[in-house]
């Protein structure tokens, strides 16, 4: 733990006014954690501000050694930057590790950072790196190597770089790389980053899946190749689509061992049993897997039922069916028809999905995006649901008879949410054809299905995914909206720290989100995931990381 | 007999070449390839990167040069990338390495023994074939431990007295099992045998566990339904043919001078018997690579019909076209040792 | 309202086919009034195996031909509630539609007993019809190949064990991705195996009517109108590369997964019928009607399809029941890999890879397509068996 409040340095001002602001029942513990811990204060200090005691980790340490097999998909690795999954980044969690971990209970703890903090309007952040860390070939970990990686980061030529999106403040727009003093080294140990514009989601991008730190000789291509990490673990064996495994690197000296404690595995096996949960049940019936990735559907249920333990964690996770705004289907662009995006949003109800895609395991979404769970979530309202507007609308426009095309993935909950979308539509005299496609096929040519569902997983902050996945032009934007108006209510949004001043400009984006009729959010996913009663602190991460380090065997 | 055997193999090396000409052309194909760019590159390409891309790796260029160079008749490709970076096909990952200073061969491609590199698993085509191959081979020799010696007797008992009861009860568990295809077998199989829902829980629903070490609890359900299928049909040929010699003029003769029904069966019938199944399983090879696919797939076990469902689904045109190659390999050649064997061991038919 | 028993569960059921039961009754007491005057058709009602055989399929049939009368729900509503209902679970007030699930709901909610219903409709549309496809294009091609032998044969013969050295399922993938589709190649493909019936027929009829100038231009020109509409109609289809023939004069579309799923069936079936009746004709050729015919002058094509054909029909009627059912299996196969067919078809295959998810707690879903699948594979297997057995008595 860090020791900013005990050495007597100043607690962010934010913090304070978070902590006050959760006293006076305004937000949420869980909220508070996420938020003052951003700022740059420790779990334990957030703790302290609201005057609770730290809630004693409750787990039992686990014994020394075991192989642990997880099932999982076991995907290509590639360059941190270019992650697509949090598979991937699991992978390689073991031995590429992170400048911050997002925990369980919303709050962030430093990894390779020992401790942060931001200035008042969030424009200028300080870095201090822990102390005492080396890479698994004996070099020494020093703030240029955050530097480098922060400055990596930035680098908007790399095409499919996914953290660009998230360092806009530290991009120079006309070089499309880091600006210039951008990112400071102080010292050996410090790095200061200063930000155009203020940005409250810094820290936590920084515990993003594609923000895996990787050596200096690191030179793109496969890690599981280079090998070189700060982790306690190191690369063994890697078949894509079959397994990858790690084992513990018995010749280095890891960090952690005195900060957290850990590891305790000798070696750990991500087995890869395809898509179908199905595969996964019978693997875990037969006591081939020790820990599933997540249980999904029914089969929380039957896995229950087999004995096995059951952990959960509420999310901002979500399915989002949306539109294309520019596909064209045979020479004409239906989505770009605000009344066709519309009448289809009007002739879904959500809780009818809910229960009949995701067994009602979770909590009826307002199709915009913002999680009543996020610290500046503005109430607006439930989405409307009118089917004979909806087909009235639909047959005032020039796409009555239209036949839409929806397009989901071979996955169970994603298909089950795709018929019931399709039915509801189609109950309300629309025409609509569902089509579902294996996953080889589905992820070839995802973003450009006229209408299709994205499932998206947890992220900390509101603003994070909003910024991602509906700005003009932005990377993720599937949707392809673009609105000047929505993009300059962003920006204002990304500005403000304090998140009740920020809550209206929310408000205003929800309310354009459901006006332009940009997604269907039907529901928020609780995650799920069960181990064979005997896996310690393996509990499901809301955005599905194992924290390699801390797992173990009861016995 | 050689130079049948010759005409054969020859006609067997023109089969492979069209057909491997034409996988490569299907998977050739503009939207294959634009499929194959956004897996490997990333999801959210536009379509200049796709080009970019295609062109970078030397996808741009006439079908039939390329095919020339994926067998070797062709020099390998040279090129240069957007970035001005040299290129080349035998330069590429997966070819041999190369000594230092050392320079490239001209020639890589099939005829040169290199196969390749698969594009969804990362690794030499080669390498991932042979593993594969192998985890098949293990599962279909237990097939055929188990379905051929069953199916073999079952006919034998129905054939040897046509229309009794046995004959009947037996045919009709025959036929059954014929129009139970694996995905309905299998699906039942793992739900009362390995489901908790049963309760029996004598095997493991998956197989995932015997690429490794088989066993009798994860290796029997895959092995059965995939014999099941097959067993039906090789025991009605071996019905049929029991039941026409039962009825030939020596077996009739063998009766009348009195030999016991049990010597009859077992030294006159038999021999002759057995010949039409023989080919019949020689032919089912083909049959059961379809089973092995659905039950690989079913069963989560890593062999030859799980490589090709992932090489088919992701477009991993190299790997693809090794798949095809080994399959019309054991096609043809089962063909071809089912026809020797059946002049082998049929005296009265000779090759002209 | 309570849930019903399994005994009212099967009274019910069986109250359902209602008309399957008058139509299986009326052929049957039809059929074996008449058996002595209907030939092959009548002997099958002397074999015990051939009448179970007849009675399934015929079953299946008249199901798929009565679909609308015997489904109690539509096959793609979903009621809430009944998601994974047992069977016999009553459905709420006020749903459209009968009073219970009677073979329970599947994982959407979704009646399986009227799924699998609408299933057969799906299944008799395909399966028969690709079937007879496939033997009008091997026998268009095999009767030639033996006939005249040489070249035209070696190469029809290479093509055809080039098509069958292909994995079944390997040629699937290659054909039923979405990215082909797209190439048109399915389209295309189409277009030329859906020529082969009308070259059969038209053949069959020129041939036959050499002689009558007159009732050869009426024939020909029939089959030329209508099966020319019907022909250009089957092809171009929306959204595909042919799209050509005005809407106007285009009688149907047919949904666009399972024109391809037809077609990539067709594809695979030929080869293998082919070399079937390549097979047989070779053997009918050296026959003495054959040679007499030949003296008399008559037309090759008037040898092969009047004289040939029809002596080869035994083995060929029994295959192509063998093959129905062969067919069938290929269909539930593509579904079980998710290729062609939408997955909200109710088509055996498609419901059966739905189900098996959650067979090891809701059995129903997966069964009751299975059952189905099996007992009409079954009984066209029984049917050829007795065809068979009948056909060698003669």
């Amino acid at each position: 733990m860090t020791k900013s409040i005990d050495t007597g340095r100043r607690v962010h001002p934010g913090a304070e006014m978070y902590a006050r602001e959760h006293l006076a029942g305004k937000l949420s513990r869980r909220e508070f954690l996420t938020r003052a811990t951003a700022l740059g204060v420790t779990a334990a200090g957030a703790y302290a501000l609201i005057g609770v005691p730290r809630p004693a980790q409750a787990q039992q340490t686990p014994v020394q050694g075991g192989t642990l097999r997880i099932q999982t998909s076991v995907k290509a690795m590639k360059e941190p930057r270019a992650y697509d999954w949090s598979e991937v980044g699991n992978q390689s969690r073991g031995f590429l590790e992170y400048l911050v971990e997002y925990q369980r209970d919303g709050s962030f703890r430093g990894m390779l950072l020992e401790s942060w903090e931001a200035n008042e309007d969030a424009t200028q952040y300080i870095l201090n790196v822990r102390p005492g860390v080396t890479w698994n070939n004996g070099d020494p970990f020093t703030a240029e190597d955050v530097a480098r990686n922060i400055r990596g980061w930035c680098d908007t030529a790399m095409e499919d770089n996914s953290m660009a999106a998230r360092m806009t403040g530290l991009i120079d727009p006309d070089t499309g790389q880091a600006r210039e003093g951008s990112v400071e080294v102080v010292d050996d140990l410090t790095v200061r980053l200063n930000l155009s514009s203020p940005d409250i989601s810094v820290i936590a991008n920084m515990s993003d899946y594609p923000a895996a730190i990787t050596h200096a000789s690191y030179d793109g291509g496969d890690v599981f190749d280079h090998g070189i990490g700060t982790g306690p673990f190191r690369p063994v064996e890697m078949e894509v689509g079959v397994r990858a495994v790690i084992e513990r690197a018995t010749d280095h000296t890891w960090w952690g061992t005195e900060v957290y404690g850990g590891p305790y595995l000798d070696r750990i096996e991500f087995i890869d049993y395809g898509t179908d949960p199905a595969a996964w049940l019978a693997a875990a019936e037969s006591g081939e897997v020790d820990l599933l990735y997540e249980s999904v559907g029914d089969f929380i249920d039957i896995l229950d039922g087999i004995g096995w333990t059951r952990t959960e964690t509420v999310t901002a996770a979500t399915l989002v069916f949306r539109t294309n705004q520019v596909a064209e289907v045979g020479g004409r662009v239906p989505y770009a028809n605000v009344d066709v995006r519309k009448a289809l949003a009007l002739a879904v109800d959500n809780a009818t999905v809910l229960e009949l895609g995701y067994s009602d395991r979770g909590t009826v979404a307002e199709n915009h995006h913002v999680c009543p769970i996020h610290p500046a979530y503005a109430d607006i309202g439930p989405a409307p649901f009118d089917p004979a507007t909806a087909k009235e609308m639909m047959d005032a426009s020039e796409f009555a008879d239209f036949e839409h095309e929806l397009i989901t993935v071979d996955d169970e909950w994603e298909r089950n949410s795709g018929a019931a979308v399709a039915a509801q539509i189609r109950d309300a005299g629309i025409n609509i054809r569902h089509t579902v496609l294996p996953g080889a096929t589905f992820w070839n040519d995802w973003t450009k299905y006229p209408f299709s569902a994205t499932s998206w997983n947890h992220r900390p902050l509101g603003v994070q995914v909003m910024a991602l996945a509906y700005r003009s032009g932005e990377a993720w934007n599937e949707s392809a909206y673009a609105s000047p108006e929505f993009d300059a209510l962003m920006a204002e949004a990304l500005s403000i720290a304090d998140a009740d001043a920020r809550r209206e400009v929310m408000a205003k984006i929800e309310q354009k989100m459901r006006d332009d009729a940009v997604i269907i959010q039907p529901y928020w996913r609780s995650l799920y995931n069960h181990h064979n009663g005997n896996v310690v602190n393996a509990e499901k991460h809301p955005s599905h990381e194992f924290h390699l380090y801390s797992f173990g065997f009861a016995s | 007999m050689a130079l049948f055997i010759l005409r054969r193999l020859g006609v067997m090396l023109l089969t492979i070449l069209c057909l491997t000409f034409v996988v490569f052309f299907l998977t050739n194909l503009q939207p294959n390839l634009e499929k194959l760019a956004k897996t490997q590159g990333n999801m959210r390409m536009t379509d200049e990167q796709v080009e970019i891309w295609l062109a970078n790796r030397g996808y741009d260029r006439p079908v039939f040069v390329r095919y020339g160079e994926w067998l070797g008749v062709l020099p390998g490709w040279v090129g240069e990338t957007s970035q001005g970076e040299p290129v080349g096909r035998c330069t590429a990952e997966g070819m041999p390495p190369l000594a230092e200073g050392e320079a490239p061969p001209a020639f890589c491609g099939v005829l040169q023994g290199n196969w390749g590199w698969s594009t969804v698993f990362r690794a030499p085509v080669g390498e991932i074939i042979s593993t594969r191959l192998g985890l098949t081979g293990i599962l279909m020799f237990w097939v055929m431990v188990v379905m051929v010696p069953m199916a073999l007797l079952i006919g034998v008992l129905a054939g040897m007295r046509e229309g009794s009861r046995t004959d009947r009860s037996l045919s009709t568990v025959s036929i059954i099992s014929t129009a139970t295809p694996e995905y309905v077998s299998g699906v039942i199989l793992i739900a009362v045998f390995a489901s908790s829902a049963v309760g029996l829980r004598w095997f493991n629903g998956t197989a995932t566990s015997a690429m490794e070490n088989v066993t009798f609890q994860n290796f029997t359900l895959p092995v059965v339904t995939i014999a099941l299928y097959g067993m039906g049909y090789i025991a009605r040929m071996t019905r049929a043919s029991m039941t026409e010699v039962m009825t030939a003029q020596y077996i009739r003769t063998a009766r009348l001078k009195g030999v016991s029904f049990r010597n009859i069966v077992m030294k006159h019938a038999l021999r002759n018997a057995l010949i039409a199944p023989f080919t019949v399983i020689m032919l089912q090879f083909p049959w059961l690579l379809n089973g092995v696919v659905i039950v690989e797939t079913l069963f989560n076990y890593k062999g030859f019909g799980w490589t090709l469902v992932q090489a088919a689904g992701n477009n991993d045109i190299e790997l693809l076209l090794a798949v095809s190659v080994v399959s019309v390999i054991v096609v043809l050649v089962t063909q071809l040792i089912s026809d020797i064997g059946y002049v082998y061991l049929n005296p009265r038919i000779r090759i002209s | 309202m309570e849930p019903l028993g399994w005994g009212a569960i099967a009274a019910q059921v069986f109250v359902q086919f209602t008309p399957v039961w008058i139509g299986m009754v009326a052929v049957f007491a039809a059929s074996i009034a008449f058996k002595r005057r209907l030939g092959l058709y009548g002997k099958l009602f002397d074999s015990t195996i051939g009448m179970i055989g007849f009675a399934l399929v015929l079953f299946w049939v008249f199901t798929a031909i009565f679909a609308d009368g015997i489904v109690t729900h539509d096959p793609l509503a979903q009621v809430s509630g009944l998601k994974n209902a047992v069977p016999g679970s009553p459905v709420p007030e006020g749903t459209e539609g009968g009073a219970y699930y009677l073979l329970g709901g599947d994982n959407l909610a979704r009646d399986v007993f009227s799924r699998m219903v609408a299933g057969s409709t799906v299944v008799m549309q395909i399966a028969p019809l690709a079937t007879l496809f496939a033997f009008m294009v091997g026998i268009t091609l095999g009767l030639p190949a033996a006939y005249y032998g040489g070249r035209l044969d070696t190469v029809l013969s290479f093509l055809a064990n080039l098509i069958l050295a292909f994995p079944v399922i390997l040629l699937f993938y290659l054909l039923v991705t979405p990215e082909i589709v797209q190439t048109g190649l399915p389209s295309f493909m189409a277009m030329v195996l859906f020529l082969f019936p009308l070259i059969f027929l038209g053949v069959l009829f020129n041939s036959r009517f050499y002689t009558q100038p007159a009732k050869q231009k009426v024939y020909l020109a029939g089959i030329a109108g209508i099966g020319g509409l019907l022909y250009l109609s089957l092809i171009s289809q929306d959204r595909t590369p042919i799209d050509f023939w005005p809407d106007a004069l285009d009688l149907f579309d047919i949904p666009g997964g399972i024109l391809i799923v037809f077609v990539a069936v067709v594809f695979v079936n030929s080869p293998t019928v082919f070399r079937i009746v390549r097979g047989i004709a070779l053997d009918v050729k050296t026959r003495d009607y054959v040679a007499a015919a030949q003296t008399r002058g008559e037309g090759p094509w008037y040898t092969m399809l009047w004289e040939i054909l029809p002596n080869a029909r035994g083995p060929l009627i029994v295959d192509f029941c063998l093959r129905i059912g062969y067919t069938t299996i290929l269909l539930g196969t593509l579904g079980f890999f998710g290729l062609g067919l939408p997955p909200e078809s109710p088509d055996w295959g498609t419901t059966i890879n739905d189900g098996r998810r959650l067979l090891s707690i809701y059995p129903h879903p997966a069964i009751v397509p299975a059952v189905a699948l099996m007992t009409l594979v079954l009984g066209l297997n029984l049917l050829a068996d007795g065809l068979r057995e009948e056909s060698l008595r003669d």
